[in-house]
C-alpha cells in the first residue's frame, strides 16, 4: 500500500493525530514529568512539603537497602529475559515448522491462557505448589514424603510465576518473525549441504533475530515491574523494585520518595536497553566488515 | 551425527516443548477449575468431595457483583475509546507520511515499554494531583483513562498489520466514482478494515478485562474482578476465587473461538473475492 504525503493542515491528518497527541500528552507525558518535579520535594507529618531539594535522592543513593532491593530486580528481570527468550525459541519454532497443521488451535489455546486473569492464574500457582497443593499430593501418592516440593514463597517460585506470565510475549514475538522466513532461504541451505542444526543456527536464528529481541525487550521491561508474583507466589519474602514503590505510595504516603524510586528503575531500564543495543549494533557492525 | 538419527532427537525436541508449554501454560487453569468445585472451605489436596457449594456463596457476595459490573464498565468504555483512537493512530501510523512522523511514532508506541505498575504510579501521582485541583477523587473515570492510554498501542499495531493487506486501489476507484471522502471511508475503507477493527477491539476488551497493575494503582476504591481477587487472596484463600476463575474462563474462551471464526471467514471471503475479480 502507498503512503499518503500529508501536511500538518490537512484535516484528515489532524483528525487521525490531534486527539492522541492531547490524551498522551495530558495523561503520560506531563505525569512523567510531574514525577520528575516531584522527586525534588519533601514530605512531613504524610503531606507533600514543595522543599525543591536534593533530600530524597540522597536518602536513594545513600541506602543500601534501596541498593539491595534494585540488584534484585535487575538480576531477577535478566534471569526471566534469559529463561523466556530461550524457551520461546523451539516452541516458537515447533509451531511454525513442524506443527502447521495444529499451529492455529496451539495459537488459539496459548492466547487464551495468555489472556487470562494474571492474578487469578498466579493464584492457581500457590494451590499448585503449595505444601498441601496439588503437586505435593500428587507426589504422595507416588510414594514422596509429605512436602517434597518445597519452593512456595522463595525467589524460584516468583521466576516460575514470572516466567509463566511473560513467555507467552516472547513466543508470539519469535513465531511472528519465523513465520516472515522465507523458506526458500533454508530450502538453499540444505541443497547447499548444510544439515538441518547447521541450517537453524546459520539461517533461521539469524533471521528470526527482530522478534527475539523484540521479545526480549519486551519481557525485561515487563519484568522490571512486577509486583503480583514476588508479592503472591514470593510470599513477600523478598521483594522487588515495584512493591517498594507501592509502599512508599500507599503505606508511608512519601510521594517524593516514590517518585524518585520510579525514576530509577525507569533510568536502570533505559540504560540496560541502551547498552543491549549498542552490543547489537556493534556486533552487527563486525559481521559486515 | 548420522541425518535421520538428528531428525529424530529435534522432532522430540519440538514436539515436546510445546506439550510441555502447553502443560506449563493450563497448570494453574487447571487446578483453578478443580478447585472450584472442592465441598471443604480448604483449598489443599486431596479434595474430599465435589459440590457447587461456593459457586453459591460467590453468587451471594455483593462485592463481587459490583466488581464484576465495574470491571463490564471499565472494560467496556476503555475498548470503544482504544479501538476508536487505535484506528485513527493506524491511520497516522501506516497511509500518511508526515512531517514528524517519527516523534508521533515514538510517543504512541512509548506505553508499551513501560513496567505497567510505573505507568499507573505515575498517572496516580499526576491524577491525585489534578483531582485535588478539581475537587474529585480517582475511581473508575481515571481507571478508563489508565487503560486507554495502556491498551491503544496495542490497537493501533494491530489494525496497522491489517493495513498492510490492504489493496487502495479499491479506494481511488471509489474516488472515480465520485464518492465523496466520507463515502469512501465508510463504505469501502472500513468494512474491508473491519476484522482488523475487531480483532484490536476484542484484544482491547481482554486486556482491560484482565488487567490488574494500572487498576490497582489509579480506580481508588472501585473494585474490579482482577483487584477483588487481589484483596481477597491477600487476606485469605477462599474457595469463592477458583469459582469465580472458572466462571469468567468460559465467556473468554467463547469469545476468542468465536472470533478466530468470524476472522476466518472474512479472510476466505476476501480470498474469494479476489479469485473472482482475477478471474472476470
Amino acid at each position: 500500500m502507498a503512503m499518503q504525503d500529508k501536511s500538518w493542515r490537512d484535516g484528515a491528518l489532524q483528525l487521525s493525530t490531534l486527539p492522541l497527541l492531547v490524551i498522551f500528552a495530558a495523561f503520560f507525558v506531563i505525569p512523567l514529568g510531574m514525577t520528575a518535579l516531584l522527586s525534588f520535594q519533601g514530605t512531613q507529618y504524610y503531606r507533600l512539603v514543595w522543599t525543591w531539594d536534593l533530600d530524597i535522592w540522597r536518602d536513594v543513593f545513600g541506602q543500601w537497602h534501596y541498593w539491595r532491593i534494585m540488584w534484585r530486580t535487575l538480576v531477577m528481570a535478566l534471569v526471566c529475559t534469559a529463561l523466556t527468550t530461550v524457551l520461546a525459541v523451539p516452541i516458537a519454532y515447533a509451531m511454525i515448522n513442524r506443527l502447521s497443521k495444529w499451529s492455529h488451535h496451539i495459537t488459539l489455546l496459548m492466547v487464551f491462557a495468555f489472556l487470562t486473569d494474571a492474578v487469578l492464574k498466579t493464584f492457581g500457582w500457590v494451590l499448585f505448589l503449595d505444601r498441601s497443593g496439588v503437586l505435593n499430593g500428587m507426589l504422595a501418592g507416588l510414594g514422596f514424603g509429605p512436602g517434597a516440593v518445597d519452593v512456595l514463597f522463595s525467589p524460584t517460585a516468583t521466576m516460575i510465576g514470572m516466567v509463566y506470565n511473560l513467555l507467552p510475549y516472547t513466543i508470539f514475538t519469535t513465531a511472528l518473525s519465523m513465520a516472515r522466513i522465507d523458506r526458500d532461504l533454508v530450502l538453499a541451505s540444505y541443497d547447499a549441504g548444510a544439515t538441518r542444526l547447521r541450517t537453524f543456527f546459520e539461517v533461521t536464528l539469524p533471521l528470526a533475530r527482530p522478534g527475539i529481541l523484540a521479545g526480549a525487550v519486551l519481557v525485561f521491561v515487563l519484568a522490571l515491574g512486577v509486583f503480583l508474583e514476588p508479592k503472591v507466589m514470593g510470599g513477600g519474602t523478598s521483594p522487588m523494585a515495584a512493591e517498594l514503590i507501592r509502599q512508599s505510595f500507599e503505606t508511608r504516603v512519601n510521594w517524593p520518595l516514590g517518585a524518585a524510586l520510579t525514576i530509577v528503575l525507569i533510568v536502570i531500564g533505559a540504560l540496560v536497553l541502551a547498552a543491549a543495543g549498542g552490543l547489537a549494533a556493534i556486533r552487527m557492525r563486525r559481521s559486515k566488515a | 551425527m548420522n541425518d535421520r538419527l538428528e531428525k529424530r532427537l529435534a522432532d522430540i525436541v519440538l514436539y515436546g516443548s510445546v506439550g510441555a508449554v502447553l502443560v506449563f501454560f493450563y497448570i494453574p487453569i487447571a487446578t483453578l477449575i478443580l478447585f472450584s468445585f472442592t465441598e471443604s472451605r480448604f483449598l489443599s489436596w486431596p479434595i474430599p468431595g465435589f459440590s457447587l457449594r461456593w459457586y453459591g456463596e460467590l453468587l451471594a457476595d455483593r462485592s463481587f457483583w459490583s466488581a464484576l459490573g465495574n470491571s463490564a464498565v471499565l472494560a467496556v468504555l476503555a475498548t470503544l475509546f482504544a479501538t476508536v483512537l487505535g484506528l485513527a493512530g493506524a491511520f497516522a501510523w501506516s497511509r500518511y507520511r508526515f512531517r514528524f512522523q517519527w516523534g508521533f511514532r515514538v510517543l504512541t508506541f512509548a506505553p508499551l515499554l513501560f513496567p505497567q505498575l510505573l505507568l499507573g504510579v505515575v498517572m496516580l501521582l499526576w491524577f491525585s494531583v489534578l483531582a485535588g485541583w478539581l475537587n474529585m477523587s480517582p475511581g473508575l473515570w481515571s481507571a478508563v483513562i489508565g487503560h486507554v492510554v495502556y491498551i491503544v498501542p496495542f490497537c493501533i499495531v494491530i489494525i496497522s498489520v491489517q493495513m498492510q493487506g490492504y489493496d487502495d486501489t479499491l479506494d481511488y476507484a471509489a474516488e472515480d466514482a465520485g464518492a465523496t471522502r466520507w463515502q469512501i471511508l465508510r463504505e469501502v475503507t472500513l468494512p474491508l478494515l473491519w476484522p482488523g477493527i475487531f480483532s484490536a477491539a476484542t484484544f482491547a476488551f481482554l486486556l482491560s478485562w484482565g488487567n490488574f497493575y494500572i487498576t490497582y494503582s489509579l480506580s481508588g476504591s472501585a473494585r474490579t474482578l482482577p483487584t477483588f481477587v487481589f484483596s481477597g487472596i491477600a487476606v485469605g484463600s477462599s474457595p469463592i476465587y477458583p469459582a469465580l476463575a472458572t466462571l469468567t474462563f468460559v465467556p473468554a474462551l467463547v469469545l476468542i473461538f468465536a472470533v478466530d471464526r468470524l476472522r476466518r471467514r472474512a479472510d476466505r471471503k476476501r480470498a474469494l473475492a479476489r479469485a473472482a475479480a482475477e478471474a472476470g
